[in-house]
């Protein structure tokens, strides 16, 4: 156990120097992780997903890849212009067309090409209600003749109760699941990790300051607290209620000002050191205040807590995001903190500790690398979890916004119409075949990162 | 032992101070005027009729019954501008654009005589009657669509706090006044309004903002009501009075007491079943690792840990109710609509209710059981491997006692700390599979609570699934020390 935790370290153990070349532990465990086949192929799959994520609103599309309309070459599906400006052979007799309202699929093209599917979430194909993927499928010509639907256009994955579909549903949802696994995840671990290592670098008697400093933080917290968040209050909740990047701007503000007050009060703290009743060093029970907080937090009813908020906040993707991100850091900080229990016992941070260098310097850049393993572990399944949590949400029908559609929302619409099985089974494989993904890399990890089960 | 119980149940009042709290400040902080949600509801009903005196002295007695005309908390903290009496604008729309004027303008002196003249505008609006005589009908029409306008309109303004909206309902109200007012009473009126309306934008004191101050209000507050009651409408939280549903106005305690029983049942049963199959699951899977028998359960179990529950529920009913394919199993409710006959004793009920069970049963139990089947096998792995099995071993024991007596009891800690988890998991769940089976449990409740807004109703399940969570906390902490002599918690 010790030898590799050594060798986490780019210390050069005796070991490495027999190796005839530096052992680096991350290349090992990349090693080990390949060796895995399911978890080396979900990071594949994972990159598929993202790649798919990206060029979602151009392989499911209404508006073709390409297309010569009326000897015009056009590319409606890459373009960000509102408008065409068709002209004819001459140069002269110009037509505006509106990208967004235009009807593509009935025109008469010279040429064409499609995207992978032919269709938008959320628009509704008013011929095609809740049809099946192999069943009959019917078109609308230009002069409102119903035939049945050319392949290009038929419904891959059926449709919803609104003609919605499910295809293009599934496609856009990748990038819906993948965002708020990933952001909610790098808030549950950015939290996480920073307390879980605080409480475990710093334990109950590791952080000391001096008596003045320590009483002026708490008052600078409280009026940080008032000018950052109480007299903005309103401020911030018009920017909760537009959700989005506005809310997230107007929260890192208020905590500028949370810190800049609290600095600026722990002036007169240091002024006040003179006094020999404000000099005395006392000890911040960093890890029993942390531990505690994660004791209560974990004792609420996580799910039910989300579920409130949500119901009671207008929904968007931004408060979802931060709900679940801030309600999931628990289990990474409590492995973080046992993990840097360890770690900062080991020999090379007294050492670091003794050649003077700075807290945060050791915690950052010595301790957290060694003991970022489990966490890391934690963050996978985390994902894994925020998804379900997102797509139970959905189906619920609270924590989206009512215009996006997304796995669990498509699955949702089954409810209504138990006989469509495809608006079940293609969004639950979607979210199952994701969840596992995450599961399978959590496992991966868990495997390549734990010295004693060498492959 | 019991000392530490003691020490543990101590600990338990402030996560529990916290956990209501939370669900307070949720409620507090919900969107809409309760009481008139409550009262648009009864006259859509037909529980009231619209008459507007008796429908303000029924909102009167409604803001008592649910202590609505009482401060939030023991203190508030504020600033030199807000005063002390804010709550008392009970109106929750008006009293947040009071609040937001004061954000604005901080001048409550001014702001109060604006409130004042607005409030004074509408009452003489509303008691506004319209001289009929000689008029015909399209006129008299129309005037009563003016009137009405004007009485929306000043009701509106109460709670308007942004300076384009009131400068355009003042001017929307103005245009209207002039051909149908005749009365100089309503005309002052409305001149009161403006004159203090300039008062207020242009006396504005907005430095008194940024000086806190704190106001102590003593226990006639709303969160020591909800928490210990008034004695009057209220039993408080601590005799299991959880507030009034603002949907069916019934006592939540009641509501809860009636559904409770299909949640703990399906809850308890489930934690049984998944107890009873996973550990003789995961047990034999860790003896013969990376057999078959460990390979197959091990794929199948991590398939179904993967699986979400909803997605579970729907193919279930997919395949077993569908008249397509096999209807054996009904779909929805947990007994026959038309109720249980009524000569049927115990086991009856059970048989009659048993198709209704299984397949919302499996659905309960299939996760947890694939988790804890993966949390007891990699303990028993884990403990397979040390050395006092291979001593037990070797000392002759028979197979079944070393692993039963010796590795199972040191596995144990994992599969109690899941135990733990379980009740909070299994209610919060249960809202999606209650809604999904239509069981008449709390998860349905809350469901339907968060369709119809019903925040007291969503607070309460969430504190009494607090409380649960935290007895269970206790019970594991317990067994920690039954199974494992050498915790101590002396």
């Amino acid at each position: 156990m010790f030898k590799f935790l050594s060798f986490r370290h780019k210390a050069h153990s005796i070991v490495a120097e027999t190796e005839n070349k530096q052992f680096s532990f991350r290349e090992y465990s990349w090693k080990q992780f390949k060796k895995n086949k399911p978890a080396y192929w979900s990071l594949v799959l994972l990159g598929i997903w993202i790649v798919l994520a990206f060029l979602a609103p151009v392989l499911a599309n209404e508006k073709p890849l390409y297309c010569i309309y009326k000897s015009n070459k056009l590319y409606p599906a890459f373009s960000f212009k509102k408008t065409y400006e068709l002209t004819d052979a001459n140069g002269e007799n110009k037509e505006v067309i509106n990208l967004a309202t235009f009807d593509w699929k009935r025109a008469d093209y010279d040429k064409v090409v499609w995207p992978w599917c032919a269709y938008s979430p959320g628009n509704s194909d008013v011929f095609n209600i809740s049809v099946s993927p192999g069943g009959e499928q019917v078109f609308s010509k230009i002069n409102e003749e119903l035939i049945q639907s050319p392949k290009k256009f038929r419904h891959r994955l059926g449709t919803g109760k609104d003609g919605g579909d499910v295809f293009a549903g599934l496609m856009h949802g990748i990038r819906y699941s993948l965002f708020i696994g990933i952001l909610s995840m790098l808030i549950a671990s950015a939290t996480g990790i920073t307390l879980g290592a605080l409480a475990g670098y710093f334990g109950d008697s590791g952080m000391k300051t001096k008596r003045g400093i320590f009483i002026f933080c708490i008052v600078g917290v409280f009026f940080g607290w008032y000018y950052g968040f109480f007299t903005r209050s309103f401020a911030l909740k018009d920017a909760f209620e537009s959700g989005g990047i506005t809310f997230i701007l107007q929260l890192l503000f208020s905590f500028g000002i949370l810190v800049a007050v609290t600095g600026l009060f722990m002036l007169p703290g240091k002024y006040l050191s003179r006094f020999s009743f404000f000099r005395n060093t006392i000890n911040v029970p960093l890890d029993s205040i942390i531990s505690r907080l994660i004791e209560i937090i974990n004792s609420l009813p996580l799910f039910l807590v989300i579920l409130s908020i949500a119901a009671i906040s207008r929904p968007s993707f931004t408060t979802l995001v931060l709900i679940i991100g801030f309600s999931n850091w628990t289990s990474i900080a409590r492995l973080t903190r046992a993990e840097l229990l360890k770690v900062s016992r080991l020999e090379y941070i007294q050492a670091a500790r003794s050649l003077g260098l700075q807290n945060r310097r050791i915690i950052f850049r010595h301790a957290l690398p060694n003991a970022i393993g489990p966490a890391l572990i934690a963050i996978a399944f985390g994902i894994a979890g925020a998804i379900l949590t997102e797509s139970g949400l959905s189906f619920i029908g609270v924590g989206v916004p009512p215009e996006t559609v997304t796995w669990g929302k498509i699955l949702s619409e089954a409810r209504e119409s138990t006989a469509s099985w495809w608006l079940v089974v293609f969004p639950g494989l979607a979210i199952f075949l994701t969840v596992t993904m995450y599961n399978l890399i959590g496992e991966g990890l868990r495997d390549a990162l734990d010295p004693k089960l060498k492959r | 032992m019991l000392r530490y119980i003691g020490k543990r149940i101590l600990l338990f009042f402030p996560t529990l101070f916290i956990i209501t709290l939370l669900g307070f400040v949720i409620a507090v902080n919900a969107p809409g005027d309760p009481v008139a949600k409550m009262m648009t509801a009864a006259t859509a009903t037909g529980d009231l009729t619209s008459q507007s005196s008796s429908m303000n002295e029924q909102k009167l007695l409604w803001r008592k019954k649910l202590g609505l005309d009482l401060p939030v908390f023991y203190f508030s903290i504020s600033n030199l501008s807000t005063p002390d009496t804010l709550y008392k604008i009970y109106d929750k729309d008006e009293n947040m654009a009071a609040a937001r004027l004061l954000d604005q303008y901080g001048n409550w002196e001014q702001i109060q005589s604006y409130y004042m003249s607005c409030d004074n505008f509408y009452r003489g609006a509303a008691q506004m009657n319209l001289d009929t005589a000689g008029m015909d009908e399209q006129k008299i029409n129309a005037g009563m669509e003016r009137l009405n306008t004007l009485i929306m309109e000043s009701k509106a303004l109460k709670s308007c706090y942004d300076e384009d909206i009131i400068q355009s309902k003042l001017a929307t109200i103005g245009s209207i006044l002039s051909p149908v007012s005749h009365s100089e009473k309503i005309r002052r009126a409305f001149d009161e309004v403006w004159q203090s309306h300039d008062a207020m934008t242009s006396a504005t004191s907005k430095w008194k903002n940024y000086i806190p101050a704190i106001h102590f209000y003593g226990t006639k507050n709303q969160y020591h009501r909800w928490l210990f009651g008034d004695g009057e409408f209220s039993q408080g939280l601590v005799r299991f009075d959880f507030g009034t549903s603002y949907s069916s106005k019934l006592p939540i305690s009641d509501i809860l007491k009636s559904k409770i029983a299909w949640s703990l049942f399906f809850t308890l049963f489930s934690v049984i079943l998944a107890y009873g199959v996973s550990i003789p699951l995961g047990v034999r899977a860790a003896r013969k690792r990376n057999g078959f028998f460990d390979r197959g359960s091990s794929l199948l179990l991590f398939i179904l840990y993967s699986l979400p529950n909803f997605f579970v529920a729907f193919l279930l009913m997919l395949l077993f109710s569908n008249p397509n394919i096999w209807s054996v199993l009904p779909a929805s409710g947990v007994k026959p609509a038309e109720g249980y006959p009524e000569a049927a004793g115990f086991f009856e009920c059970v048989k009659i209710s048993l198709p209704y069970v299984i397949m919302p049963l499996i659905c309960y139990t299939y996760s947890s059981f694939a988790f804890l089947s993966r949390t007891v096998r990699g303990a028993m792995i884990e403990n397979l491997e040390q050395d006092y099995i291979r001593t037990a071993h070797a000392k002759g024991l028979p197979e079944k006692r070393v692993i039963w007596k010796h590795a199972f009891r040191n596995s144990l800690l994992p599969v109690i700390t899941v135990f733990a988890n379980v009740f909070p998991a299994a209610i919060g769940g249960s809202v999606i599979l209650e809604s999904i089976f239509t069981i008449p449990g709390m998860g349905l409740e809350v469901f339907n609570a968060i369709a119809g807004q019903d925040y007291p109703m969503i607070i309460a399940v969430m504190t009494l699934t607090g409380i649960l969570t935290l007895i269970g906390f206790l019970i594991s902490d317990i067994l920690y020390a039954v199974v494992d002599p050498r915790i101590n918690y002396g």
